[in-house]
């Protein structure tokens, strides 16, 4: 019999059962759903980690005192081990790697800003070479950002992430204005495009001052983190054989000791990233994986109900000439188109929630374009899988007996 | 129409069915010897429980039987695989039923496009035939018709299409009168009449006198064996 045939009973057949069908359904609907909208959070995050935090260009990577630290043990390793980097390690990079086109460098601390009567508690205020912001740029709002005479003599200068600037100037234009931190008065020059916000966290609230300056005001002990621009994106690689040697050098490392410093590349973030992602794509997989078995359980059983109930009408195909593989691929392609439309309503529903998400909840949400085929795929060996038991007993009916059957 | 003129359409010899019953074996048939020629319309009678069934579902190739032989149109069937039987059912013969075993959610047209779906042929070719075979019983005006919105005349009509549609070398009747009122019967047995005129070789199992007196021959069967086997003088329909 050609498949088209069988299609068409099966589809005649859930039809005609069409409420109880979507109660058999539910399973697979809730597994597949469950499924794809996990696989769209994570798409989004993957996606949103990729374009937006380990997003450092081409051909830039960044020398940090930490690198990756995955564990408690390698984290109290590094503590003892890594030097804090120093303005001047930073200086012998770009003095003696000639690959490394720019190198800038930048240092963190945290304190609270101040306009008048406003004030933000605990603000990222970044101290920063213009070369920094010449290796990642920053899209402006208004203004401009931090210049090289200006860093020569510290002035006394910020750039404002977007929502610092809007909480200390909420209803004026905060260029050329005052803002304090500690003591000291600094003029504000520039204002950062919104970059949003990721998992709930603000991506613009932070402050950047001039490297000089915030030496001034934090002290020189704190660790910097050096940014390093390859001339040759492709050979990233090789300037970062070189910026090793030369840390290597300064730290006295011998060949046999690990580095005392981290290197940090785009592709380095993005696979911590993805090691984690897939791990909690795995654990969702499995406990999903748990619903599809209880959902493929569950077609197999009303397909046997299906079976007995439509006994006499096998035996009125088989008395006209339908042999047993007739029988078996018509209820097979029953059971798996059943299957496949808990699948497409699984993916519709996940498609609806992760629309539902990326709008209403901090979760960067989205479809993987995947997700279809691959529900189809999953739904196709489930109606095999649970279909074929119910199909080859409706196939062995004896067909005297099931003409028989009322 | 059917084109076949002579020759043996069934011949058995020694068909034997038996069934384990719990610890007894039942012998349904006990050595069945017949021959059935092109064209003839033969009515096995027998009181229930003689067996007659049992022959019927041997003939249809719905069963095998446990010893003897029989052939169908020269073809030896008792060694026959499953899928060789269900072509034969597909090609050879055309079953009609007492309950007139319709599909009730396909329509007429749908019932009797049935075995041509399992003969493989196209959509087209499937359609055109089944209409053809229900203008043959006077249904083609009902093909769009359930079954549910049909008399039971009407049903067992379209029960006799679709036995028709394959142009089987048998027609398989099977009490086909037995749930009908006896002014619809007598339109069933008349169009087997006209079938029979037609060329079709029929087959009729029945408890009933008037219903095997349509047929030309008339095969008595009584304790799994053939108990009489005589010509008739039929009773022409109207």
């Amino acid at each position: 019999m050609r498949i088209v045939e069988s299609a068409r009973l099966a589809v005649e057949s859930i039809w005609a059962n069409r409420l109880r069908s979507f109660l058999t359904l539910l399973g697979v609907i809730i597994g597949i759903a469950a499924i794809v909208a996990t696989a769209a959070v994570i798409h989004g995050l993957n996606r949103y980690v990729s374009e937006k935090l380990s997003n450092l260009g081409k051909g830039v990577f960044v020398v940090q005192r930490f690198g990756i630290v995955t564990n408690r043990q390698d984290f109290l390793d590094a503590a003892r081990r890594n030097r804090r980097l120093l303005p001047a390690d930073a200086r012998a990079i770009a003095e003696r790697v000639p690959s490394a086109e720019v190198v800038g460098w930048e240092v963190h601390a945290t304190t609270d800003l101040k306009h008048g009567d406003h004030e933000i508690l605990d603000t990222d205020i970044g101290g920063v070479t213009p070369q920094v912001l010449e290796i990642e740029p920053y899209e402006l709002a208004e203004g401009r950002v931090l210049m090289q005479h200006e860093e020569d003599r510290a002035a006394p200068v910020v750039f404002l992430g977007h929502d610092v600037a809007d909480r200390l100037f909420p209803n004026s234009d905060p260029i050329g204005k005052e803002v304090r931190i500690g003591g000291t008065g600094l003029r504000v020059v520039g204002v950062a495009a919104k970059k949003g916000s990721f998992l709930g966290f603000s991506q613009d609230n932070y402050a950047k001052i001039p490297f000089s300056l915030h030496r001034k005001l934090f002290g020189s002990t704190r660790s910097i983190n050096i940014s390093v621009k390859a001339a040759d994106a492709a050979r990233m690689w090789e300037t970062m054989d070189e910026v090793r040697a030369v840390m290597r050098a300064r730290h006295h490392r011998r060949p046999a000791e690990p580095d005392d410093f981290g290197l940090l590349t785009s592709e380095g973030i993005n696979d911590l990233w993805r090691n984690l992602t897939q791990t909690i794509f795995s654990v969702a997989l499995f406990v999903v994986g748990i619903s599809l078995v209880v959902g493929g359980i569950v077609i197999m059983n009303i397909m046997l109900v299906s079976v007995v109930e439509r006994t006499r009408e096998i035996g009125v195909r088989k008395a006209v000439g339908a042999n047993q593989g007739d029988i078996v691929q018509q209820f097979l392609v029953e059971s798996v188109l059943l299957s496949c439309v808990g699948g497409a309503i699984g993916v519709a529903i996940a498609y609806g929630a992760s629309q539902l998400l990326a709008t209403h909840t901090p979760l960067p949400a989205e479809f993987p374009p995947w997700a279809p085929p691959t529900a189809f795929g999953i739904c196709t060996a489930i109606g095999i899988f649970f279909g074929i038991h119910p199909a080859r007993r409706a196939a062995r009916l004896d067909p005297i007996e099931a003409l028989r059957s009322e | 129409m059917n084109t076949r003129t002579d020759g043996e359409v069934i011949r058995t010899r020694g068909l034997t069915r038996s069934f384990a019953m719990g610890s007894t074996t039942v012998h349904a048939l006990r050595g069945i010897d017949l021959v059935i020629q092109r064209g003839e319309y033969v009515a096995i009678m027998g009181p229930s429980g003689s067996g007659k069934s049992t022959l019927m579902n041997l003939i249809g190739c719905l069963d095998t039987p446990t010893a003897g032989e029989y052939w169908l149109e020269g073809q030896a069937t008792a060694q026959l695989g499953e899928r060789e039987l269900a072509r034969i059912r597909n090609r050879e013969i055309g079953f009609v039923f007492q309950t007139f075993n319709l599909l009730p959610r396909a329509s007429a047209l749908r019932n009797v496009e049935l075995p041509l779906i399992y003969a493989q042929v196209s959509p087209a070719e499937r359609r055109a035939r089944a209409i053809e075979a229900l203008r043959q019983v006077d249904l083609a005006d009902r093909m769009d018709h359930r079954p549910n919105e049909l008399s039971g005349g009407q049903r067992q009509r379209v029960s006799i299409a679709r036995a028709l549609v394959t142009n089987p070398a048998l027609l398989l009747a099977d009490e086909p009168t037995g749930n009908l009122d006896s002014k619809t019967s007598q339109e069933i047995m008349a169009l087997f009449d006209v079938l029979h005129r037609a060329g079709h070789t029929i087959l009729v199992v029945t408890h009933e006198r008037d219903i095997a007196d349509h047929a030309g021959r008339i095969v008595t069967i009584r304790d799994g064996m053939v108990a009489s086997d005589e010509p008739h003088a039929r009773t022409a329909a109207p």
